[in-house]
């Protein structure tokens, strides 16, 4: 049968089961990279607030970035700093490290990811870190629903 | 011998390479990332700068100034005017009222500067809230001042 790809020497068209693998295949490793490049950045203790008019970030920009995670506590009203999976319960010793990024890399940006509940006081302290770091460009993490 | 009586033995069993069970776990693996990609939180963020001395070359015209205070409670106050409940997530009457004053602005060639007043105890997720609504009415200079206006 002339033009058909599959056809068998009767004529009818057959079922290839070599392409559907491949087929299957790309699928599945397109899924699973989407899923864990997301996964990989949530932090599960920290409950990020929502807003959905939230601009994208920049992919050039995350090389450039130091996640500053804050959790809260509501049961104690306390909360913790984490930088690089390092706490900071003396918010102030976060300083030096902020300054010594701040000079290997001069776009460096400070990615503030608070959980909703945090009081604004908590948010406000970690800003001036940031800034005494020598950090002027920050952004503020929300999540998308 | 024994050897070689094994060997037979094993050759007896199928170890051949089956294909439909294959298939079937990868159509159970790729379902689960299907479903897994809608659920996947993604992760924006609200771009601003720290306020500094930064050295220009032309004059710096200087913008008009809007002021947002967040009470302790939720309700936010546009250069003193309560807007919105505490409730309101969305602050339709707040965004409204920024949209029209970035209209203004931008029909007056100047610029619009917001300066956000939060409460010490005031959730961060309401600040939040007013960084949306401030990115719905297309204002990009937000500055973040401690304590109240006065």
């Amino acid at each position: 049968m002339a033009g058909g790809g599959g056809g068998g020497e009767s004529g009818e068209p057959e079922f290839q089961i070599a392409p559907m693998i491949d087929v299957l295949l790309v699928l599945l490793i397109f899924f699973m990279s989407i899923t864990s490049a997301e996964v990989l950045k949530v932090d599960k203790k920290i409950t990020l607030p929502i807003s959905a008019h939230a601009k994208k970030r920049d992919p050039e920009m995350s090389k450039h970035e130091i996640a500053i995670n804050i959790r809260w506590d509501s049961k104690q009203n306390q909360s913790l700093l984490l930088v690089d999976d390092i706490a900071y319960p003396a918010i102030a010793d976060l300083i030096p490290y902020l300054k010594e990024r701040r000079a290997k890399d001069d776009r460096l940006r400070a990615v503030i990811r608070g959980d909703k509940l945090l009081p604004a006081i908590e948010v406000q302290r970690v800003m001036n870190l940031v800034g005494e770091g020598g950090i002027a460009d920050i952004s503020f993490a929300a999540s998308n629903k | 011998m024994s050897r070689h009586s094994k060997r037979k033995q094993s050759g007896e069993v199928n170890l051949g390479f089956q294909i439909a069970p294959m298939i079937d776990v990868v159509f159970v693996i790729m379902l689960y990332f299907m479903v897994m990609a809608g659920a996947v939180q993604v992760e924006n963020a609200h771009n601003t700068k720290l306020p500094g001395t930064v050295a220009t070359e032309t004059d710096t015209p200087m913008p008009d100034e809007i002021a947002v205070r967040i009470e302790d409670d939720g309700q936010v106050y546009l250069n003193d005017d309560p807007l919105d409940t505490p409730e309101a997530k969305q602050l339709p009457e707040f965004a409204n009222n920024l949209k029209q004053l970035h209209d203004s602005s931008t029909a007056s060639k100047s610029e619009v500067l917001v300066t956000i007043y939060a409460n010490e105890l005031a959730r961060y997720e309401r600040v939040v809230d007013v960084l949306d609504a401030l990115s719905r009415a297309e204002i990009s200079n937000v500055t973040f001042q401690a304590g109240s206006p006065e």
